[in-house]
């Protein structure tokens, strides 16, 4: 497209024919307030507050969809711009619940920030705020309409990024809202419990299931040894939420939670590996059935099950290929049912006493601990689980001072990270975390990428494919994978999962494992994680992951010390017995 | 006989087809028959076309003629708009509500009528009117619009 | 205008297939060029000039292009397109065949309104008549050229005659505006290029074809051309439909419907404009009086307050709820209403907030709901409505 020549509150300027109105006035600099616009989605140009003023146009003009035309001339913020703005302002203001301390998204809400902004400070239009509606209760999100400005982000979210479509605007006109079929609320419905929605919501309509006063009250209970498992995506996340740069800062998120006052901080990339050590074996036992013996009825490919919005997504929709999941249960489960086993021997504790927290850049987690089946410790295996941003607010509410406090280490047993571990928090990262352990198992050889990167299932392309030529000379054992081609796949983000998962049902898929993660950019972008989001943002996690992946002195998962003190103590080998029970799991189809 | 909510969404897919623009005459051919979209109709539909079933139970939500709550076996639509309200509609549905013992958006305990009032629906020159069904009724006074429902079966 | 020239609706009215088979004659550049040149602009209220929408049609690059009648007459106070197909079927459907014909379309749509399930039958009829016929269907009259049509149902929503809402809801979706652009001529039904046109405009088609785009000219008064169907209701002796030349007075429509003690008449729907006895030689055209297709009497016995508050009370009903002006202005707006009739605005003044929300929903409003909805708000607080507070002679 050729540039053309735009005229912004009186500064000509040049721009690539094709772009809004919008990006337009961002290249120039001239800030333009939104609220219903959201780069991960699509254009809605619903809220009106991106008016703007265009010469020889009779109305105004929406920023976000307008595309620029030739010598346009543009005003942003005339004095017709700046009454239409604070009266749409005004206007979603007028039934808005404005009880602002008692909202999650106080301090980080847009529509406070507009109205701080556009100095609003009287409303002539007044008029009965919407009632308080916590009727969408479900253990992972809760919406309350009363917060809610219809600017159909989530619903948008719901659609467009998770295939997932439960959320839709209901009725019309002054009545309308949004909703779940026959307003039967997100518990009701096939909701992946994802949060992706949350992370995208201007206002506080939507937020997290809030565990926060039953963990305070474990801590403060003299009785209860409280052990927390802190996820890989966390630790580049927490900054964030505390209104920090984003990047690494595990030493002071160890530190932070131990001011805290938990008894253990213990790292979930440690049953990240555990995973690994299991899933690669599973799927080296699936491809030699398939390979080896040539038994037809091997479910292949296999597909990670460490997401568990992933997991909902896939038995509501997909229930035809559960057996194509692999039995593993998620990292968070996995050390759930070794905290309140192993953990609790190592230390000597009565599992009955002990409360299991994690803390997770996810609200499907918060489902996930609630499943029937999420008790093989013979209790609980997870009590409560924290999002990254409640994790924040209670460092600010114990006034610690994350930005300076000295770095501390994870605790000892469950506590030791490699970089394969952590790299579970980015998209790409459980397979390359598996490839890097697989490879080696069946070879002998350590993986042929340059410093282990394996660089092709890295990034933020929506579905990557990646294929790896076996050896001729493998280990002992794994002869039947001379030269074999393993074809991977990764998806991230539950549209990208649904277009792998339509390939796979129709027969068009010749993969043997594929990685899904529910969120967009996998774990760092999670529906637990500070808001706001943005492909930038999300990018900015992904190298801070990828930077304490190259810091760490073990990379591989069956390097980490603690994993094989736990085969060597306890577990005895890979998929045996003691494992089936802890470890692995089953699923269930669910209605659509 | 009556046909199943099923039954008539599978009926109207085959004569409208089953892309995603046959959905208003799905949901047409359903609201006609059985006075309402009942959730069984929304849920094949959606797996008709292939879209989630919040997504047709947010379109029928949008028109007013369409109605999830089972209403009577006549639905009876007074006009509220302006030239009806000047010709007397509010005496009308006055009598009406009288006669049935019913508000606007409520039907019988019988299950025979259902009243609602409804935006203009183009008789203004015939005025007061309403829609019985699909049968415009004009020029109403209370003793005739009293005598055309009692009419009804 | 004598009644036996009336066009659209009088006696004396072309056969039927006579204007298409002089289309078919035509090359599809000519049939637009007429249309053009006719200077006829869209009947439903908006008034686009149609031969320019045809035009772009015709020039959009996309296969399977669109024919789409907008019969969801649903403006307060107009039933002039209900009266047109129960007398005219025929002629509308023909409109729509040249249509098909000029922009290279061979597939149309009829979108009718809930409210009028009875004219489905008449229109089935029409339709049926004109295939036996070979006027409609495939292959017209040896042509080589196909046209269909199908007849479709509203359900029930006002904004569904928004055009690009009517496209949604074709489309079974939600009668929710778009943003434009694109324009339906580039992207409508289906994302096809689209022309949506009133049914009134479509019957005006054929006269335009057969007596040429001069002719149909100087049918017009003030600056428009041709006739115009004029829906007239509340106090007036004589309500229906009149047809008068596009631009003619007010005052003609009302005398000939006999319209007496008029305190106070809206043109063009409860989102016209609200007029007072000093206005009525103004001429119903789209620089003046637009008219759309409605025109009711009040009379000095009416309350224009009580008439305001059913206006604004059918807005609120029918707005889409997508965009934030509209949504919440419309009930803001209907809520100042109530306080005016509860006595609690002691002045003008106090309504400033609200007309400033009125312009605001003028300008940034998503679609021509919120656009026109405030105009009897401003038309009629301004022009009919006495405050304590208001100085003598205000």
């Amino acid at each position: 497209m050729p540039n053309i020549s735009v005229t912004i509150n009186g500064i000509t300027t040049s721009v690539r024919e094709g772009v809004t109105v919008l990006e337009a006035c961002e290249l120039a600099g001239v800030e333009i307030p939104t609220l219903c616009y959201h780069p991960d989605l699509s254009l809605a140009g619903n809220c009106r507050m991106c008016l703007v003023e265009v010469e020889g146009w009779r109305t105004l003009a929406i920023a976000c969809v307008t595309p620029v035309t030739p010598n346009m001339v543009i005003h942003t913020h005339s004095k017709k711009v700046r009454k239409a703005r604070r009266t749409v302002l005004k206007l979603l203001l007028a039934n808005h619940n404005v009880n602002c301390p008692e909202c999650e998204r106080n301090r980080n809400c847009e529509l406070q920030e507009l109205s701080e902004k556009h100095n609003i400070t009287t409303n002539e239009y007044q008029t009965t705020p919407k009632p308080v509606s916590v009727e969408e209760v479900s253990p992972g999100v809760m919406r309350d309409n009363s917060r809610c400005i219809m600017c159909t982000r989530c619903v948008r979210t719901c659609e467009e990024l998770q295939s997932v479509a439960v959320i839709k605007p209901v009725g019309r006109s002054a009545e309308i809202k949004i909703s779940t079929f026959m307003d039967r609320g997100l518990d009701g419905v096939a909701c992946a419990q994802c949060g992706q929605c949350i992370n995208r919501c201007p206002t506080g309509a939507l937020f997290e299931t809030s565990e926060v006063r039953q963990i305070w009250e474990a801590l403060e209970d003299p009785e209860k040894f409280v052990v927390v498992q802190t996820a890989p995506a966390v630790r580049v996340g927490i900054a964030e939420a505390l209104g920090l740069p984003t990047g690494r800062s595990t030493g002071q998120m160890v530190a932070s939670i131990r001011g805290l006052g938990f008894d253990r901080v213990l790292d979930t990339d440690f049953s990240a590996d555990l995973t690994i050590i299991e899933e690669g074996h599973e799927l080296i036992g699936r491809l030699g059935q398939a390979l080896q013996a040539g038994d037809p009825n091997v479910h292949l490919p296999m597909i990670t099950s460490c997401s568990p919005g992933w997991i909902k997504f896939i038995e509501h929709k997909y229930p035809h290929l559960l057996s194509n999941l692999s039995t593993c249960k998620s990292p968070q489960q996995m050390f759930g049912a070794l905290v309140k086993t192993y953990l609790a021997e190592k230390e000597g504790i009565d599992p009955a006493n002990i409360i299991s927290v994690s803390i997770m850049p996810c609200t499907a987690k918060k489902y996930e601990k609630e499943r029937p089946e999420m008790n093989a410790s013979g209790y609980k295996d997870v009590d409560y689980v924290l999002t990254t941003r409640e994790l924040a607010s209670m460092i600010e509410e114990a006034g610690i001072d994350f930005e300076h406090i000295a770095e501390e280490k994870f605790d000892r047993w469950m506590g030791h990270s490699t970089g394969a571990g952590v790299i579970f928090g980015a998209t790409g990262g459980v397979m390359e975390a598996a490839l890097r352990t697989a490879y080696e198992v069946v070879t002998g050889h350590e993986i042929p990428f340059e410093g282990l990167n394996v660089t092709p299932v890295r990034g933020i392309e929506g579905i990557k494919e990646a294929a790896i030529t076996m050896p001729d000379r493998m280990a002992d054992g794994f002869e039947f994978l001379a030269g074999v081609t393993l074809k991977v796949a990764v998806a991230h983000g539950l549209s990208n999962a649904e277009r792998l998962m339509k390939k796979v049902s129709a027969g068009e898929a010749d993969y043997h494992f594929i990685e899904i993660m529910a969120c967009p950019g996998g774990c760092l972008g999670g529906g637990g994680q500070p808001i706001p989001t943005s492909p930038e943002i999300r990018r900015k996690r992904a190298e801070a992951i990828y930077a304490e992946d190259a810091a760490l002195h073990f990379r591989k998962s069956h390097a980490n010390p603690e994993i094989q003190l736990l085969y060597a103590e306890y577990l005895e080998k890979p998929l045996g017995h003691k494992s089936h029970e802890l470890l692995h799991t089953t699923y269930t189809p669910r209605k659509d | 006989m009556s046909r199943t909510p099923e039954e008539i969404v599978r009926a109207s897919l085959e004569k409208h087809g089953s892309g995603r623009e046959a959905v208003m005459e799905i949901l047409t051919d359903v609201n006609r028959e059985l006075g309402c979209i009942p959730e069984e109709a929304i849920i094949a539909t959606a797996s008709a076309v292939g879209v989630s079933n919040a997504e047709i139970y947010s379109v029928v939500s949008f028109y007013s003629f369409f109605s999830i709550k089972p209403r009577g076996r006549h639905i009876v639509r007074l006009c509220s708009t302006i030239s009806c309200v000047m010709s007397g509609s509010a005496e009308v549905l006055e009598a009406v509500r009288d006669d049935l013992g019913i508000r606007e958006g409520e039907t019988t305990s019988d299950g025979r009528i259902t009243l609602e009032t409804t935006s203009c629906i183009g008789l203004c020159d015939q005025a007061p009117a309403m829609l019985v069904n699909d049968e415009p009724h004009t020029r109403l006074t209370p003793e005739t619009a009293r005598a055309i429902i009692a009419g009804l079966e | 205008m004598a009644a036996g020239k009336r066009l659209l609706l009088g006696d004396d009215q072309p056969s039927i297939g006579e204007a298409l088979i002089k289309a078919m004659d035509m090359s599809p550049a000519d049939v637009v060029f007429e249309v053009r040149e006719s200077d006829i602009r869209g009947r439903g209220g908006a008034g686009f000039p149609t031969g320019i929408k045809w035009n772009l049609a015709g020039a959009a690059s996309g296969d399977h292009k669109m024919v789409i009648c907008n019969a969801d007459e649903g403006e307060p106070g107009t039933f002039k397109d209900r009266v047109l197909i129960e007398k005219m079927a025929w002629k509308l459907l023909e409109g729509m065949t040249i249509a098909g014909y000029a922009i290279g379309s061979s597939h149309g749509i009829i979108y009718l309104r809930a409210e009028y399930p009875y004219l489905v039958p008449i229109l089935e009829k029409a339709r049926q008549d004109l295939i036996s016929q070979g006027l409609l269907g495939d292959d017209i009259q040896g042509r080589g050229f196909s046209f269909n049509i199908e007849i479709r149902s509203g359900a029930g929503a006002y904004v569904c005659g928004e055009e690009t809402s009517l496209i949604e809801s074709l489309e079974g979706k939600r009668g929710e505006p778009r943003n434009k652009p694109p324009f339906p001529v580039n992207s409508g039904y289906l994302a096809r290029p689209t022309v949506v046109n009133n049914v009134e405009t479509f019957a005006a088609v054929p006269h335009i074809l057969l007596g040429g785009a001069e002719w149909y000219q100087g049918l017009g008064r003030d600056d428009c051309s041709g006739t115009k169907l004029f829906s007239i209701s509340g106090d007036v002796e004589n309500p229906g439909v009149y047809e008068l030349p596009m631009g003619a007075a007010l005052r003609e429509l009302l005398e000939l419907s006999g319209a007496k003690d008029i305190a106070a008449v809206q043109v063009g729907g409860a989102s016209g404009s609200t007029v007072t006895p000093d206005e009525l030689d103004k001429p119903m055209s789209f620089s003046a009086l637009p008219p759309g297709g409605s025109v009711v009497v009040f009379n000095s016995s009416r309350d224009m307050l009580d008439v305001l508050e059913n206006f604004m009370e059918f807005f609120v009903h029918e707005s889409c709820g997508q965009c934030t002006p509209c949504r919440e202005g419309n009930r803001r707006l209907l809520d100042i209403i109530r306080s005016i009739r509860a006595g609690e605005i002691a002045s003008r003044d106090d309504l400033k907030p609200f007309f400033l929300l009125a312009d605001v929903m003028k300008a940034g409003s998503k679609c021509g709901l919120g656009q026109t909805s405030p105009n009897c708000f401003v038309d009629i607080i301004t022009k009919f409505i006495a405050f304590p507070g208001d100085k003598e002679g205000a």
